[in-house]
C-alpha cells in the first residue's frame, strides 16, 4: 500500500512537476488542471478517426448547400421541388441512414450536374433534370447522390485535406456558421472537388442498387449515364462534371461489370407518366 | 428574344423524329434475342461496332434494329450516339434540352449559365433559399404514402461488390 502510494506520488510528480506528494487536495487540484487538456487531445484524435458527429455534419451540410444555392438558386417551381423531395426521400428510406432529415431540390442551371453535400442536401441541376424519362431515371441519379452522403466521401476528402483540423482550431475562437465556413473553404468549392474515381463508381453501384431497392427499374441511372455520354465533350454544360468524375462510358462498363447478371430477373417499373415535366 | 424561342420551336420539330429513331453502336459483340432476357431465342450475332437503331427499352434490355433484323440487346452492350451517315450526334435529347439543334449549332444562349469552379468558390450564403430548399422537405410517412401511390414496393437487394 504505502509502495503503491509511492509510486503513484511519484507518477502525479512527474506529471504535474512540483507537486508535493504529500498534499492530496492540492494534488486533486494538480489533477483536475491537468487532465481536461488531455481529455480533450484524445476526444480531437478521436474526431479526426471517427470524424465530424452527425450534428456537425449537417452543419457543414447546410452550410454548403446555403452557399450552393448563393451559386443557382431553386427552379421556382414548388410543384417540381416536393416532387423531387418524395422521390428522394422514398430512395433514401432504403438507405442505412433512413432517419436522416434529407433533403433534395432543382436548381437554376443549364449545367448537367448533380451534388451531394454531407448530412443528407442534395441537388440536381435543371440541365441534368431535362434529360430525365422517368422517375426512375430521377431516382437513379438522387441514388448516385445519397450513395456519397452514405459512404461520407465529401467528409472524407474535408478530413483528408486537414481542414477538419484547422476549423476545429477555429472553435476556440469563433462559433456558429463562420466556423463551419471555415472548414468548408470557400463558398460551393467543395461540392467541385473530384472525388477518388472509386467512390464515384461506388456511388454508381449504390445508386443502381437503392432505386432498385425502392421498387423502381434499376437501369434508370445507366440510362442517365447513357444519355449524358451523348453529349459532346466540349459542351460546356457537362464541362464540370467531367472533369469531377470519371466519362461517362467509363462508368457504364464498371455498371456493366458490377450489374453482369444480377438484374436480370429484378423487374422494376418507371413511372413515365408520374416524372413532372419541367418547362 | 422572342425570335430566339421561336428558333428553337423548330429545332425541336426538326430534330423530334431524328430521336424518335436514336442510333447507337455495338461496344460488346453479343446475340441480338428475339425477346428481353437472356435466354430468349438468338437472332443473330452481333459484332463490336456494329450499327443499331434504338427503337424501344424495357428494364435493361433496347428493342433495336440492327441491319434487316430487329431483336433485343443488353442497354449496357450499346453506346449511343454513333449516328448514321447524315443525321448528327449532337440530335441528343441534351441537345434539344439545350435549344441545339441537329446541326450542333446552338440556336439560343438565352438562360444557358455554366456553373464552374470560380463561380461555386465565390458564392456567398443565401440563408432564405436554403430556408426555402428545406421547407419542401417529405417527411418518411409522407415518402412511404407517395410510393404506394405509385405503386412502388420495397424489396432487399445487396450492394454490388466492385467487379475484379
Amino acid at each position: 500500500m504505502r509502495i503503491l502510494l509511492k509510486m503513484m506520488a511519484v507518477c502525479v510528480m512527474g506529471l504535474a512537476g512540483s507537486a508535493s506528494a504529500l498534499d492530496l487536495d492540492g494534488l486533486r487540484d494538480k489533477l483536475k488542471s491537468q487532465l481536461p487538456p488531455e481529455a480533450a487531445k484524445v476526444a480531437q484524435v478521436a474526431k479526426e478517426v471517427q470524424g465530424p458527429d452527425e450534428q456537425e455534419e449537417i452543419a457543414i451540410g447546410r452550410q454548403i448547400a446555403g452557399n450552393l444555392l448563393g451559386a443557382a438558386p431553386l427552379v421556382k417551381d414548388a410543384k417540381l421541388q416536393k416532387y423531387v423531395n418524395q422521390v428522394g426521400r422514398w430512395v433514401a428510406s432504403q438507405s442505412e441512414r433512413p432517419d436522416l432529415s434529407w433533403h433534395f431540390g432543382v436548381i437554376q442551371s443549364e449545367d448537367v450536374n448533380a451534388f451531394a453535400a454531407p448530412g443528407g442536401y442534395i441537388f440536381v441541376t435543371l440541365g441534368l433534370y431535362r434529360l430525365l424519362q422517368s422517375e426512375a431515371d430521377l431516382a437513379g441519379v438522387l441514388g448516385h447522390e445519397i450513395g456519397h452522403v452514405i459512404r461520407k466521401h465529401h467528409l472524407k476528402i474535408l478530413q483528408q485535406s486537414k481542414l477538419v483540423d484547422a476549423g476545429s482550431q477555429a472553435l476556440a475562437r469563433q462559433s456558429g456558421s463562420s466556423r463551419v465556413q471555415q472548414l468548408i473553404g470557400n463558398g460551393a468549392e467543395i461540392v467541385a472537388r473530384s472525388l477518388d474515381k472509386d467512390a464515384e463508381f461506388e456511388a454508381d453501384r449504390m445508386g443502381v442498387v437503392l432505386a432498385a431497392r425502392a421498387g423502381y427499374d434499376a437501369f434508370g441511372l445507366p440510362a442517365v449515364l447513357q444519355q449524358i455520354g451523348h453529349a459532346a465533350t466540349d459542351d460546356n454544360r457537362v464541362a464540370l462534371l467531367f472533369k469531377t468524375h470519371p466519362l461517362p462510358a467509363d462508368r457504364l462498363a464498371k455498371l456493366e461489370d458490377a450489374m453482369g447478371d444480377r438484374f436480370d430477373h429484378v423487374k422494376g417499373i418507371t413511372l413515365e407518366k408520374r416524372l413532372q415535366r419541367v418547362k | 428574344m422572342k425570335s430566339g424561342r421561336v428558333l428553337v420551336l423548330c429545332g425541336l420539330l426538326l430534330a423530334a423524329p431524328v430521336v424518335a429513331a436514336e442510333m447507337g453502336s455495338m461496344v460488346r459483340g453479343e446475340e441480338l434475342k428475339a425477346e428481353p432476357f437472356r435466354d430468349a431465342k438468338s437472332v443473330k450475332q452481333l459484332a463490336v461496332g456494329d450499327k443499331v437503331q434504338i427503337t424501344g427499352k424495357d428494364g435493361g434490355w433496347f428493342k433495336v434494329k440492327a441491319g434487316k433484323s430487329s431483336g433485343w440487346v443488353r442497354m449496357l452492350s450499346v453506346r449511343k450516339g454513333e449516328a448514321k451517315s447524315g443525321v448528327s450526334a449532337a440530335s441528343s435529347l441534351l441537345a434539344l434540352a439545350s435549344g441545339r439543334t441537329a446541326t450542333g449549332k446552338v440556336m439560343a444562349s438565352t438562360g444557358v449559365r455554366g456553373l464552374n469552379e470560380e463561380e461555386l468558390k465565390a458564392a456567398a450564403f443565401n440563408a432564405q433559399e436554403l430556408q426555402r430548399a428545406e421547407s419542401y422537405a417529405a417527411g418518411k410517412a409522407d415518402a412511404q404514402q407517395f410510393a404506394a401511390q405509385g405503386k412502388l414496393v420495397a424489396r432487399q437487394f445487396d450492394y454490388l461488390p466492385a467487379a475484379k
